[in-house]
């Protein structure tokens, strides 16, 4: 669906309409807050450029955001929207804190570097995976909506994270807020890039989105692809319900969980309250704006580290307009995607008609809820002959 | 646990279960024509910043107009993009949480920037209701609320009428049921489900307002806490019903007056039980409740 073919114009009139509406958003902001848009603009890109250490703090909150949203492809490929990141982020940086002050405990704070890496990187893993564990389980044995459960999940692991934070992974010194002892000095990931913050988690990134791309060329892929659309035929190609949820989940939930080692050993080197900082959300929003595909999320992260690093130096160039504006951007640009998306589709219901048959085959599934299914990029629904049926599919399994 | 505390904790969880029960009741309409609003949690938020905004100027009521327009607003603009543009009602929903929670912070920042006390407004003064209030215990509990609980009552009383009832309510059901056949039938699907959302997103902009205007009487980021979400599970626990959707609201307010009220007391839990309960517990409700729903299913599969 990416090829030349599909590049008719009214999608790129769409594109260029969203970037003039993004633009003209950021401007009326800016100017609501009393400042000049150039001297925002010149902030901006001050503060993602003006010196090698900002471009390493562009690279560094990139990091998080792109493992969350390139281990997301699955998931949403199949039509499954975790939105547990978050909590599922949390959970893999409990582990890794513990594990890794553990084993300093355990076998002295002089172990050869890479030994605490690969015991912090899995800990954390093992602990995104297991808090994606019971979503998927709600979501296979009795139809829970895997949106709702996994939002909900991400106030539990809140909680627990300040209770650890208080009681067994608290600091022994006093301090202002809630954290963790620090890991030990061959605990922390070693920087990449010197003079600045980029930890090699840069190195981790690439690694990833490249198995991503290989993995697009998989059977695996076709098989979670068909599944979002038509289920019994996913099941004679192999993939049934139960093992499609449980394998994208579990996938999302190890990058996540990875995520929180890579912030705790990578940036701050303890556990704060705030480990997640959002990134668990900005992933899936970069999931979908780089349109499911390694590059495009490679770049959609950078896109969004740059805007909220950018943002800082906006607040401190005009004084008045505060960082959150990246927020509003985000937003109208999840917003403008989604729209854009929906014009990608289109041209594609006619250069392969395949799509735009009546997903007549789909078994009535009992559900206790209109079905949510993500459907990027193409749902059944928008690619239906006719007009009748709502935006929303999957009203006809009911 | 003194009887005093806990007649403080149920009225409480009155109080709070105001705004879930309103964005619940806009939800369930949404929701019975076959569509979804995830956008709630940013309608929400919007309007209550919008609510206490106006409300400094203009009032506590005029704060409460402006959450309802706030709200509409963004359902508007989710309403174009999904109807217009046909794009994902799941992304868009979350586009406009992501949005609504954006510009919230912003405008609020903009208005009091970091330093300044924050603006404190004239909350809707609680109303006892006469004779009523005077009733040993039930009478504290339900009947010294403030007008925006009893009006939410009505509410969800008019909405159980219009669902049942009116042309509106039987189009919102014949279309979420079936489409087509709807269609085929000459209700026009598009504006039915439009209406819905309009409808559902001026609710959840209410609720925001009453979270702020009607109790707190101030905004901060972040305020609803995901209150946004648990509408979502509570309107999916109480199938879309207004009965269903109070007595899920309840549930929720009731376990977060109590995690509020109950950390003074003697129960020695950490203060994160208490904060976690109420989503746990939804949780917990939510699977039992999908369960029962499957057991139904198959109970009728099998006379079948």
């Amino acid at each position: 669906m990416n090829s030349l073919r599909d590049l008719d114009h009214r999608r790129w009139l769409v594109t260029g309409g969203v970037v003039l509406v993004v633009l003209a958003v950021a401007a009326l902001l800016i100017l609501f807050a009393g400042a000049d848009p150039l001297v925002g603009l010149r902030g901006l890109v001050d503060g993602i450029s003006s010196s090698p250490y900002r471009v390493g703090e562009l690279l560094v909150g990139a990091v998080p955001i792109a493992i969350v949203a390139l281990t997301l492809i699955p998931a949403l490929r199949a039509g499954i929207f975790s939105v547990g990141a978050e909590g599922q982020i949390i959970f893999g940086a409990i582990l890794a804190t513990g594990t890794t002050l553990w084993l300093a405990t355990v076998a002295g704070p002089d172990l050869p570097g890479p030994v605490f890496w690969i015991a912090g990187a899995l800990a954390g893993i093992v602990g995104g995976s297991l808090f994606a564990l019971l979503p998927a389980l709600l979501a296979v044995r009795w139809q829970v909506n895997e949106i709702l459960s996994t939002l909900l999940l991400n106030y539990v692991a809140a909680g627990f994270l300040g209770w650890s934070l208080r009681t067994w992974l608290a600091s022994p010194e006093e301090t202002a807020t809630p954290q963790s002892e620090q890991l030990p000095e061959a605990a922390a990931l070693p920087t990449m890039i010197a003079g600045t913050r980029a930890h090699w988690g840069i190195a981790l990134v690439l690694l990833i989105a490249i198995g991503f791309i290989l993995w697009r060329r998989s059977a695996g892929w076709t098989r979670v692809s068909v599944f979002s659309s038509r289920p019994k035929l996913a099941l004679r190609l192999g993939a049934t319900r139960a093992g499609t949820i449980y394998s994208t989940m579990l996938v999302s939930g190890a990058g996540a969980g990875l995520v929180g080692w890579v912030q705790v050993a990578g940036v701050n080197e303890r556990l704060f309250s705030s480990v997640t900082g959002g990134v668990g959300f900005s992933g899936l929003a970069v999931a979908l704006l780089g349109g499911l595909l390694p590059v495009g999320i490679v770049a959609a992260a950078l896109f969004f580290s740059a805007l909220t690093a950018g943002a800082v130096g906006m607040q401190s160039a005009t004084g008045t307009v505060p960082s959150s504006i990246a927020e509003v951007i985000k937003g109208v640009l999840l917003l403008g995607v989604a729209s854009v998306a929906a014009y990608q589709r289109r041209p594609a219901a006619v250069v392969a008609p395949s799509d735009a048959v009546v997903p007549v085959d789909e078994e009535p599934v009992p559900e206790s809820s209109p079905r949510l299914h993500a459907t990027l990029p193409h749902p059944p629904s928008d690619t239906h002959p006719h007009e009748l049926q709502p935006a929303d599919s999957g009203e006809s399994s009911r | 646990m003194s009887a005093e505390l806990w007649v403080a904790i149920l009225a409480g969880a009155i109080a709070l279960s105001a705004p879930l029960v309103l964005a619940g009741v806009g939800e369930s309409f949404v929701e019975r024509a076959g569509r979804i609003n995830l956008g709630i949690e940013g309608m929400m938020i919007l309007g209550a910043f919008a609510g206490v905004y106006v409300a400094s100027t203009a009032g506590p009521w005029a704060g409460l107009l402006a959450g309802i327009a706030t709200g509409l607003v963004l359902a508007a603009l989710m309403n174009t993009v999904v109807h217009r543009l046909h794009a994902n009602e799941v992304v868009v929903g979350l586009a406009i949480t992501v949005l609504g929670l954006g510009l919230s912070t912003y405008l609020f920042q903009v208005w009091i920037p970091s330093g300044q006390t924050n603006v404190s407004v004239e909350t809707v003064p609680r109303v006892p209701v006469p004779l009523l209030s005077d009733l040993p215990l039930l009478g504290r509990i339900l009947f010294v609320q403030s007008p925006i609980v009893y009006a939410t009552v009505l509410l969800a009383v008019a909405a159980w009428a219009v669902m049942r009832f009116t042309r509106f309510g039987l189009q919102i059901r014949a279309v979420g049921t079936d489409p087509v056949a709807a269609a085929l039938r000459g209700v026009r699907t598009r504006a039915v489900g439009s209406n819905s959302l309009l409808l559902g997103g001026a609710l959840a902009g209410l609720a925001g307002a009453v979270i702020t205007v009607g109790t707190i009487g101030s905004f901060t980021p972040g305020i609803t806490a995901g209150r946004g979400y648990i509408v979502l599970a509570i309107v999916i626990m109480g199938r879309s019903t207004p009965v269903g959707v109070a007595l899920g609201a309840l549930l929720f307010a009731f376990l977060q007056s109590f995690s509020l009220l109950a950390q003074s007391t003697g129960l020695q839990l950490p203060s994160e039980v208490y904060q976690t309960l109420p989503y746990v517990v939804t949780l917990i409700v939510l699977v039992l409740s999908s369960r029962a729903r499957v057991r139904s299913v198959l109970r009728k599969a099998s006379l079948a």
